[in-house]
């Protein structure tokens, strides 16, 4: 590329990097104001939806690269590199989750109630203990597997920067062959793929099916950690159509790749139905009040009932139709729209699960408005912030060997 | 009856099963058919086939299983009009269960059906010009011309880098 491309290539991109903080601090700026107004809690609200979300996002995408390393994958490809690149966003969503704690008042509604026991469960020091360590010991496994993946990518011949360098550094400290890092990718892999799965478990149980504390479905954690790999995937092909359409060829991102990553998405769209499906089919037929109340209410009366069948058709029906065509999923710009389409979707499955439980006085409209989607803005702004950041240290992320 | 020579260019790597299907395709001899040991994609699409109708097969079988799945549900519980546990004799919720299987059953006898149908299976049409080196390590390119035109095409094949074999 010449000199000239370089730097309009490198303007582009600080240019995007104000954009992402404009929206970052919108985003800020309506959380606070929410915050000083009438109604607080409509805003951590907003918050807590948005850390659950963006969170799951980061954490499933990255557990596509651990998936795809521990399956000895190789149509991945260009794929696994960038989904390890979601990593960046891991120390974000640790702060998000601490800041939570300022909310505690507004957004657990069990702090007040006679929890018939639960109290030893459902305690803040607890909650926040134990979630606090299920996060570190997740965040830490996967920058632990990332830190071995770097070194299969990375050209140690370009330091660039002082954060490489010391990366660098310590890879020269340990010194280990290829094949040695290999094995310890897998370790780090394994485990993160382990701890995914239960940490995901714990925050389900913890932040979202805790809101209603006298309701419990014995698969809702799967099913969020479930949903999270969906997201995640869904986040992924946006980030390579992103890639594709910006650099076409360069990007060695082709049509194979995304209708590869394309099916798998669809098997997951299924598969976070089915797991839905299966909670709902077996409350049902057991038709105890003491589970169905929390269906009843999100299904079969209003308002909640419109805004289940919006996300049912929207996360679900839709792209299950559209994704059957081949061809639809060999293009970028397509695959772009629809995953994005359904993030936004499951953004408002966790306003369903979690506002009827957050704002008791809604029984006539929806709590959502203006305020929660700039907020969300805020948080899309952090994302792209994030991998962003990520790209422009470890631009080798985009341009990897095929097999890994 | 036809006087025809069927013959047999044994190859060993695709490229050159490529370009010699591209070249047969250009001269006075007919192209028949190529046997692979293993699907390549290269030789597909040197063969510039139609695109296969047994997606839409799969599509009929899986639209008619879920209907089917769902009526054979609703017909089996309107025969009794039994209420089981509170719920209504035609409950959606539950029956989502038969009306799935059935639509995975059915969409995959839609696609064997399709695929026994458009590939014309069993054939035992080109069964006498099979080499069982087709089944190892070579591609066989099976080609067939005139009588007279015997030695024209054998040459044509070995030109090609090709082991030749002549059926009767």
């Amino acid at each position: 590329m010449s000199e000239n491309g370089k730097k309009t290539m490198a303007k582009q991109k600080s240019n995007k990097f104000w954009v992402f903080l404009i929206l970052v601090a919108i985003g800020a700026a309506t959380f606070i104001f929410g915050l000083n107004g009438r109604h607080p809690e409509r805003a951590w609200q907003a918050y807590l939806i948005n850390f659950l979300l963006w969170s799951a996002i980061a954490q499933g995408a990255v557990l596509f690269s651990a998936v795809m390393h521990m399956t000895k994958a190789r149509w991945s490809g260009p794929l696994s590199g960038l989904s390890e690149s979601f990593t960046a966003f891991f120390p974000i969503s640790y702060i998000l989750f601490l800041l939570l704690f300022l909310g505690k008042a507004h957004i657990f509604p069990w702090l007040h109630e006679d929890l018939h026991g639960k109290e030893v469960w459902l305690n803040i020091p607890f909650l926040f203990t134990r979630d606090c360590i299920g996060l570190l010991i997740l965040y830490i496994l996967g920058f632990g597997y990332l830190f071995n993946a770097m070194q299969l990518k990375l050209d140690p011949n370009q330091p660039k920067s002082k954060l490489r360098q010391s990366i660098y550094d310590a890879w020269k400290r340990n010194n280990r062959q290829p094949d040695q890092i290999r094995r310890r990718m897998t370790i780090w892999g394994g485990l993160y793929i382990l701890a995914f799965a239960l940490v995901l478990c714990l925050i389900g149980f913890d932040l979202i099916m805790s809101m209603d504390p006298h309701w419990i479905s014995t698969l809702f954690g799967a099913y969020h950690f479930v949903k999270a790999f969906y997201m995640g995937l869904g986040a992924l092909i946006i980030l390579a159509a992103i890639i594709r359409l910006r650099q076409g060829e360069a990007s060695r991102l082709n049509a194979s790749h995304f209708h590869d990553i394309g099916k798998l998405y669809f098997a997951f769209c299924l598969l976070w139905a089915d797991f839905f499906y299966v909670q709902l089919l077996v409350i049902y037929y057991g038709n105890i009040p003491e589970e169905t109340h929390y269906v009843i209410i999100r299904t079969v009366l209003a308002p909640w009932n419109k805004l289940a069948w919006t996300v049912f058709i929207v996360c679900f029906i839709g792209p299950f139709f559209i994704l059957l065509r081949q061809g639809v999923k060999t293009k970028p710009v397509l695959m772009l729209i629809i995953c994005s389409v359904v993030i936004v979707g499951l953004w408002l499955e966790h306003l369903l699960l979690l506002a009827p439980a957050l704002s008791h006085e809604a029984t006539q409209a929806i709590p959502l408005s203006l305020s929660d989607g700039l907020i969300s803005l805020g948080f899309l702004g952090l994302m792209a912030f994030a991998i962003g950041y990520f790209l422009k240290v470890f631009p080798e992320t985009i341009r990897v060997k095929e097999s890994n | 009856m036809p006087r025809e020579r069927h013959i047999m260019g044994l190859f060993r790597d695709e490229d050159s099963v490529v370009s010699a299907i591209n070249e047969l395709k250009q001269s006075r001899y007919k192209f028949i058919r190529v046997n692979t040991p293993f699907p390549s994609h290269k030789i597909m699409d040197a063969l510039k086939l139609k695109k296969s109708m047994v997606g839409w097969f799969t599509l009929c079988g899986g639209i008619l299983g879920f209907i089917g799945g769902f009526g054979l549900a609703v017909y089996a519980s309107t025969q009794w009009n039994l209420i089981v546990g509170g719920k209504p004799v035609i409950a959606w919720v539950p029956f989502v269960i038969v009306g799935f299987e059935a639509t995975i059953l059915c969409s995959v006898f839609g696609n064997v059906i399709g695929l026994l149908t458009q590939a014309r299976l069993p054939s035992y049409r080109w069964l006498r010009y099979y080499d069982p080196r087709c089944s190892g390590e070579y591609f066989g390119v099976l080609a067939a011309c005139e009588i007279e035109q015997e030695d024209g095409l054998k040459e044509f094949f070995q030109k090609q880098g090709a082991d030749v074999k002549v059926f009767e």
